[in-house]
């Protein structure tokens, strides 16, 4: 056995991003490594590769008990990882970046350019890569960079190679040209550890399959024993998180129409509308396009074609200003960043996009904005000692808090949520969906992205489903008799249209 | 708090030793000196402190006073006075909407911007005078820069005008606000839908006409326009800030911090002078009071944050 992992923890502050996490991976196979977005999968990878440690568990390579310190002693070691975007020099030529820190030396300790590049040509002719040793990286396609990546392992002689979603962005083509390097370097007895999305893939190049779920193995053994329902079965089965009910309401007025929205080349004909008092889910894995979506709804993103109706009109929305004053409002997925001014007073993030309500001719009425902050403050229990504390000083659920309510006190009508919940606890999300019912009951139209679909299920009047730049299906909610499954949502997001269709006839 | 409050003790200090150890300090001739040479970088610094606010620097004042000291006393020579200060004014403010104009407009940051910006103001004075200073001006002008009003220097009245004025804008209206919040997170005020290009270049306009008025008050002070005044004003200006608080990482500065921040350099380089302390040295001491009080803040702020 190369590589043996038994029930590894980590814990990031409060949270367990592993519990029980176990791995078994043979020199000469290509062992699968699926899940939902935070399952674990990359935290357990980053644990193989020296990038984390983990707090629990056991580590066995070739063995012996490890425990990497960083990145290069799990090289030394043979452990080589294939990340999504590149680690590599642009200005550099591909074999400079094969070998870079490893350049063959000359007599006086010059690196000897020649051998280098002789060396190089050779690697690549013996693996047949689509690789030519003296071209500059920068001008190669990603996928052509991430065969460089896989060079640098070989030259290394990696025993353990981890390919952590390489071909989300790939064209079929070049797909096609990774997996031939992978079974390849099967062939010559390398283990591959292999991370995907794709479920259609899953069977063109696994040998085993491990599924993990909320940080735990729920699965693990052949691939040809496993049907495809059974694996979507393994992977989602989340157990409701909280107990959060919520009443739909009867829709009113259309107030966003998107009509083949197309921005190259993240989104593609995208369709869709949200009424009044409607909570619309929207669903997909990583990378599939919805916060691009977002993005492009709120003007921060050009859009190529398509048009967006807000309440009957079609705005410019060339910037979140303009967004902004169409009554659109986004709370963003990464609050630190876009969502708050973490080094300023809660008051002055609340008021920060609705500040001419409390402005005359210019200048300020801080009694107003005073009066206005604690009283928002108090409505929506935000957890500060007063108005006046820094924003960054609350809790996440609080600063999510003061993210919402920024839009409350400038009246916005449609709001985007990027996964609202990320990073707040049970109490919080629930208070969180209470905002947005009232919100809904009160007119406005609310698009949810979330990565968790159970609390999709719990929240959503109708759920949209997003693959790879599309709406792949929309799926009942709330709203309807029928329930929709976890099943159904992850079938539409990781299947291609057919395998989806093909998939609901089954049952 | 009360490390906050350390530029206002560290200037009472320096107030108090200066006045034990030299006699001459403490009289009106010398406070009234001390304040006709702060003057100009306390308005090039009132400025600054927003510009610096806002996350941005702007190195090009220096020039612009000369460039609209120049042009002013040019318009003054020919047209009288109030034909020079607004001269004078436009010049100043125009220098900086173009700073702001390129800065939101180009995408570049303010530090490259206004050192080119540095540059061709500076060319753009000795262009027009040909390197001669203007010395045609109506000798009633130099009231700007030496009459006094109710036995204050008016220099100083102007000066408290300024900061009262920068200190509202700063305190009490949506612009100080917003330039505050475009300082503090860029990327959160715009996904806010704040006008960030508009109120950045705002900011840069006003710290332009301040260096236009700084400008014209030079002009009072020397009696001629001088196409090379002004050089290193904007390191001082900007030292100025620093030592009052401001951070250059946007976000935080203050009216007061800045005016006192000006006081204690106009101080130790005035203190020097009467000590008979060798000049060579000043520069030395000045540089080390900058780095010490930026080094302070940050422990201060260390502390808190922990």
């Amino acid at each position: 056995m190369l590589l043996v992992l038994k029930h590894i923890q980590k814990r990031y502050g409060g949270v367990a991003a592993l519990r029980d996490a176990s791995l078994e991976v043979q020199a000469g196979e290509v062992h699968l490594l699926v899940g939902e977005n935070g399952a674990g999968k990359s935290t357990l990878m980053k644990i193989v590769a020296g990038l984390l440690r983990a707090d629990g568990g056991d580590f066995l390579w070739q063995g012996k008990h490890v425990q990497f310190r960083d990145p290069a002693e799990a090289a030394s070691r043979g452990i080589a990882m294939v990340h999504q975007e590149p680690l590599l020099a642009p200005h550099l030529s591909v074999a400079e970046n094969i070998f870079l820190g490893r350049e063959p030396r000359g007599p006086l300790g010059w690196v000897n350019r020649r051998e280098m590049t002789r060396r190089a040509a050779s690697l690549i002719e013996q693996h047949r890569f689509p690789l030519q040793a003296e071209a500059r990286v920068e001008k190669l396609s990603p996928a052509t960079k991430q065969m460089v990546q896989i060079c640098r392992a070989i030259q290394r002689d990696a025993k353990l190679l981890i390919f952590d979603e390489a071909t989300a962005s790939f064209s079929d083509a070049e797909t096609q040209e990774v997996f031939r390097i992978v079974r390849a370097l099967r062939d010559s007895n390398v283990g591959v550890i292999y991370i995907t999305h794709r479920l259609e893939e899953l069977r063109a190049i696994g040998d085993r399959v491990t599924v993990l779920r909320d940080g735990a193995n729920v699965h693990s053994g052949p691939l040809g024993e496993l049907s495809t329902d059974e694996l979507i079965r393994h992977m989602v089965g989340r157990e409701l998180g909280s107990t959060y009910v919520r009443t739909p309401l009867l829709p009113g007025d259309e107030l966003l129409g998107v009509e083949h929205l197309t921005r190259e080349p993240a989104l593609h004909d995208i369709s869709f509308s949200l009424r009044a008092g409607e909570i619309v889910g929207l669903a997909g894995l990583m990378g599939a396009g919805r916060t691009e979506l977002c993005r492009a709804l709120f003007g921060v993103d050009s859009i190529s074609s398509g048009n967006i109706r807000i309440a009957g009109r079609l705005p410019c929305l060339r910037s979140p200003e303009d967004a902004v004053r169409a009554g659109i409002a986004l709370i963003p997925e990464d609050r630190q960043r876009h969502g708050l001014t973490t080094a300023l007073p809660v008051s002055h993030n609340l008021t920060l996009a609705g500040l001419r309500g409390v402005c005359r001719f210019g200048f300020l009425n801080h009694p107003a904005e005073n009066r206005l902050a604690a009283d928002y403050t108090a409505r929506l229990r935000i957890g500060a000692h007063s108005s006046r504390q820094l924003a960054g000083q609350l809790s996440g659920g609080n600063q999510q808090k003061v993210a919402i309510a920024k839009w409350l006190v400038r009246q916005a009508r449609v709001f985007l949520f990027d996964e609202p919940t990320c990073g707040i606890d049970v109490a919080a999300k629930a208070e969180v969906f209470r905002l947005m019912d009232e919100l809904a009951r009160g007119g406005a139209a609310i698009l949810m992205v979330s990565s968790e679909m159970t609390e999709l299920l719990q929240v959503a009047d109708r759920i949209l489903v997003m693959r790879e730049g599309r709406i792949s299906g929309e799926l009942p909610g709330l709203a309807s008799p029928e329930r929709t499954t976890q099943e159904q949502i992850m079938r539409y997001a990781a299947l291609h249209g057919r395998g989806a269709a093909a998939g609901e006839n089954n049952e | 708090m009360i490390q906050r409050l350390l530029p206002f003790f560290a200037l009472i200090a320096l107030f108090v030793i200066l006045a034990v150890v030299s006699p001459n300090f403490l009289t009106a001739t010398n406070l009234a000196s001390v304040v006709r040479q702060t003057t100009v970088i306390n308005i090039l610094a009132l400025g600054m402190t927003m510009v610096i606010i806002t996350g941005g620097i702007d190195l090009s004042v220096g020039s612009n006073l000369a460039l609209a000291g120049l042009l002013g006393s040019m318009a003054m020579a020919r047209y009288g006075i109030p034909a020079g200060l607004v001269a004078g004014l436009i010049t100043g403010a125009l220098c900086g909407l173009a700073n702001g104009a390129m800065i939101t407009g180009l995408r570049i940051s303010p530090f490259i911007v206004t050192l080119g910006a540095m540059g061709i103001y500076r060319g753009l004075a000795l262009i027009v005078s040909k390197g001669l200073p203007v010395s045609d001006i109506p000798p009633a002008y130099s009231y700007l820069a030496e009459g006094t009003l109710a036995r204050v220097p008016f220099a100083l009245w102007i000066l408290a005008a300024c900061a009262v004025v920068v200190h509202v804008i700063l305190e009490h209206t949506r612009l100080g606000r917003y330039a505050f919040s475009i300082g503090s997170n860029p990327d959160a005020a715009y996904y806010a839908g704040v006008p960030v290009r508009f109120h950045t270049t705002a900011v840069y306009t006003i710290a332009g006409l301040l260096a236009g008025l700084a400008g014209m008050i030079e002009t009072s002070r020397l009696m001629t326009g001088q196409p090379t005044s002004g050089q290193g004003y904007e390191l001082t200006a900007i030292a100025a800030v620093v030592i009052g608080g401001g951070s250059l990482r946007g976000g935080e500065g203050t009216v007061l911090g800045t005016l006192m921040g000006a006081l204690i350099m106009g101080l130790l380089a005035n203190g020097s002078d009467l000590l008979g302390t060798n000049p060579y040295w000043q520069q030395v001491i000045i540089g080390g009071v900058i780095i010490l009080a930026v080094a302070l803040d940050e422990l201060r702020k260390r502390r808190t944050s922990a």
